[in-house]
């Protein structure tokens, strides 16, 4: 009778161990991800979405060949090895389904945060939704300043911001001119001194404009042109028109992936002359822009990575290498953003212990991830509440980035700024279209 | 007194489209008590804001046969003075969407008497010029937030029914359902009202009403006035339930033309017509959008699913759903 008790006892206790496994296995972590995968930035879409499930895929299981925490680990370690499971849906660039879509991920699909949603625009609505559930979000790629300046308490970005990002232009501007640029002797400041700057006109477009007049200013620049459009716009030679006429030294861009590439064609066709061409990041550095090969050359873009940073970064190119093999192109601006706000994530998840929306916050307020663990070649990330933003990423950076030919012929980005980081020469003037 | 009569007065459609409607209503009524995902609470709030926007361009697209695409601009409007009354003055949403449907009408009797000057084609491709022009002009006004829009502030003291604030999107969903139950019983006394009766004259013959005596400019922009009233009241309640406003999202010619879909898919001219058309094109895209659009491989087939659906529609009966309903009635009548 003992030992049928003893037996009965030991075949209990096996069961809930085995179970017990079991359930520590089968947690799991869901993360919301909201990109636009249709619509004029589906081509953006596309790489933010496999960024973010390359992040996911290297927590998820032990990668001896990335020196990174998260890939020493499969699944988040505090949690009892929750793998993070990616729920993606598709915006489509509009403000209204973003949200609808946040209140799903939220209520129906009981997601632990979001991470999203790319466009300015898009973001606010969705954080405004997580803000009155009281959801986490954190933002990796959406660059209006105005995100982190409302005091919101369950928002964080990881990316620097356009404010950041328009000043590095105008430093390389005022670099070019006292001959710090590499490969470029100082060029006269009236060659230089005309701008005109033509940005897309919704949430992100518009702030870009405005902090491109405001630099103008202080950095004591003739801003003649600066106009906004519609991104989805099927023609955009008036506005070209107007750019060209007061013979600009310089031509500043905000746009959006399919306006990006007709704003080129565009100056092409009408035989622009400007001496450089930059591009705020965006269309400007996406796989199908780069396609226009030659007539990109010389064309500036600022971005967060660029594929020379994993010739100085180890990480950053053994993770670039794994997202060439899945992908088929280098990590860029986006997809490098993308991969590093689920990143943000899993350390978080780690440091909270918990998908107690609480335990997130708490942990996103206090966490900091330095900067050897990161693909972008950022100090870290680490969130404060300074200069009137809460939940900005204080340990960001800018690059800017020039199209050259590279020596295979095809075209790639060479690192220009900032000046200690640049990979090649400058071409300055650009050969013009 | 006439006037609340005629909104009760069903009395033209048989008893059959009255036991759906009624069972329509009562599951309208019911539905945040049936079990429900909060997807499907968002897509029956957005079903309730464009049958509002469909009876609204009714009224003058479908029984008075002028094909306006250019509604978002009052949309505008009355997001706009919803969402500058509140950020600016800190004005409740039942202040200032009164006034911003005043404002809407004003402008629809400013632009409407040039307008209605023009007939057919000319006066589609103007309605749209003058949204355009009015969007653009938001776009560079600082005072509304240019561009970049206004972002309402939360309030935090979750539910709030004087700026229309809630955490649960049930209390939106009552407050709508109350304005769609409203909207319709004043178009249906629309119909039977004179107006109602002249703008039907209009569209068989302007001609032939001008010479019974009816002032067919007149008319023409009081039942745009009516329309704008609808499409602006709407646009005041979608600054409150998205917080966040600006041109290219209320003002868009996107919207506007989404706004004549639904109506004419549904049926233009008829009661029904524009619930019609919204309660099929507006689950469609968000469900064909929610299931497929985030499948990897599959992204953008929604919207090729959703674009097919519209042009068999549009091909089987270009009078809309609606018009295959009464197609099949004739039949069944010998007619």
């Amino acid at each position: 009778m003992r030992k049928t008790m003893f037996l009965m006892v030991a075949l209990l206790a096996a069961t809930l161990a085995f179970s017990a496994a079991g359930l520590a296995a089968d947690k799991e972590v869901k993360i919301g991800v909201l990109y636009p995968l249709t619509g004029g930035a589906a081509a953006a879409g596309r790489v933010l979405r496999a960024g973010a499930e390359l992040a996911a895929e290297i927590a998820n299981q032990q990668m001896s060949g990335i020196d990174m925490d998260m890939a020493k680990n499969a699944g988040v370690k505090s949690m009892g090895g929750a793998k993070i499971v990616l729920i993606v849906k598709d915006h489509q660039g509009n403000p209204q389904l973003g949200a609808d879509l946040a209140k799903k991920l939220i209520k129906d699909d009981k997601v632990a945060g979001i991470l999203g949603c790319y466009h300015s625009s898009v973001t606010k609505t969705v954080s405004a939704v997580c803000e009155r559930y009281g959801v986490p979000m954190i933002n990796g790629s959406s660059t209006s300043p105005a995100l982190t300046t409302r005091d919101f308490k369950w928002f964080w970005r990881t990316t620097p911001h356009d404010k950041w990002f328009t000043k590095d232009l105008f430093e390389l501007l005022i670099g070019l001119t006292e001959g710090k640029v590499k490969g470029v002797k100082a060029v006269p400041r009236q060659e230089l001194n005309i701008l005109a700057a033509a940005c897309e006109k919704t949430e992100w477009g518009s702030h870009v404009s405005e902090e491109i007049k405001n630099f103008a200013g202080e950095y004591k620049f003739e801003l003649a042109v600066n106009l906004l459009y519609a991104a989805k716009s099927p023609d955009l030679s008036s506005e070209v028109q107007s750019m060209i006429a007061p013979k600009p030294g310089a031509m500043l861009f905000a746009s959006y992936a399919s306006d990006a590439i007709l704003m080129v064609k565009t100056l092409k066709s009408l035989k622009a002359k400007p001496k450089l061409i930059w591009g705020q990041d965006a269309g400007f550095d996406k796989p199908e822009f780069r396609e226009m090969g030659a007539d990109i050359e010389g064309i500036l873009t600022r971005s967060v990575f660029l594929p020379s940073v994993a010739r100085v970064k180890k990480v950053s190119g053994q993770v670039n290498e794994l997202f060439k093999q899945k992908n088929g192109v280098d990590l860029d601006g986006a997809s490098a953003r993308s991969f590093t706000g689920l990143q943000t994530w899993v350390y978080v998840l780690e440091k909270a212990g918990s998908s107690d929306p609480k335990a997130i916050q708490k942990a996103c307020n206090e966490i900091t991830i330095p900067g050897d663990q990161l693909v972008v070649p950022w100090a870290g990330v680490k969130f404060e509440n300074v200069g009137g933003e809460t939940g900005q990423n204080v340990l960001g950076m800018g690059l800017i980035g020039q199209y050259q030919m590279q020596k295979d012929g095809k075209i790639g980005l060479e690192i220009v700024y900032p000046f200690n980081l640049a990979t090649a020469d400058m071409i300055y003037p650009i050969k013009g279209f | 007194m006439e006037a609340i009569r005629n909104a009760f007065d069903f009395s033209d459609f048989p008893r059959l489209d009255m036991t759906v409607a009624g069972a329509a209503l009562v599951f309208l009524l019911a539905f945040p008590a049936l079990p429900h995902s909060s997807f499907a609470m968002a897509t029956m709030i957005q079903f309730l804001m464009f049958s509002l926007y469909g009876m609204g361009w009714n009224t003058i697209g479908g029984y008075a046969g002028q094909v306006d695409l250019g509604k978002a601009q009052y949309v505008g409007i009355g997001a706009y003075t919803t969402a500058v009354m509140m950020v600016r003055w800190d004005v409740p949403f039942w202040v200032s969407m009164p006034v911003g449907m005043a404002l809407a009408v004003g402008w629809s009797f400013i632009i409407g008497y040039p307008l209605f000057k023009l007939k057919g084609h000319y006066f589609a491709i103007a309605t749209i010029a003058t949204s355009l022009v009015l969007k653009d002009l938001f776009e560079v006004w600082d005072f509304v937030g240019g561009a970049k829009g206004l972002e309402l502030p939360l309030r935090g003291n979750f539910p709030d029914f004087l700026y229309l604030q809630f955490r649960e999107d049930y209390y939106y969903f009552y407050i709508l359902l109350a304005m769609f139950l409203a909207g319709l019983l004043f178009i249906n006394g629309f119909r039977h009202s004179r107006l109602g009766y002249q703008l039907r004259a209009i569209k068989d013959n302007e001609d032939v009403a001008r010479s019974l005596g009816i002032n067919v400019h007149w008319c023409k922009i009081k039942a745009y006035a009516v329309a704008t009233a609808y499409v602006a009241m709407v646009g005041s309640f979608h600054a409150c339930y998205n917080f966040n406003i600006e041109p290219e999202d209320t003002m868009s010619l996107d919207l506007s033309v989404l706004i004549a879909m639904m109506a004419m898919l549904g049926g233009a001219g008829s009661l029904w017509g524009p619930i019609i058309g919204a309660s099929i094109l507006v689950p469609m895209r968000s469900y064909l959008g929610s299931w497929l659009g985030g499948q990897a491989g599959l992204a953008g087939l929604d919207l090729v699913i959703y674009g097919a659906i519209i042009m068999l529609i549009a091909a089987v009966q270009p009078r809309g759903v609606w018009g295959m309903v009464e197609a099949v009635r004739g039949r069944r009548r010998g007619v």
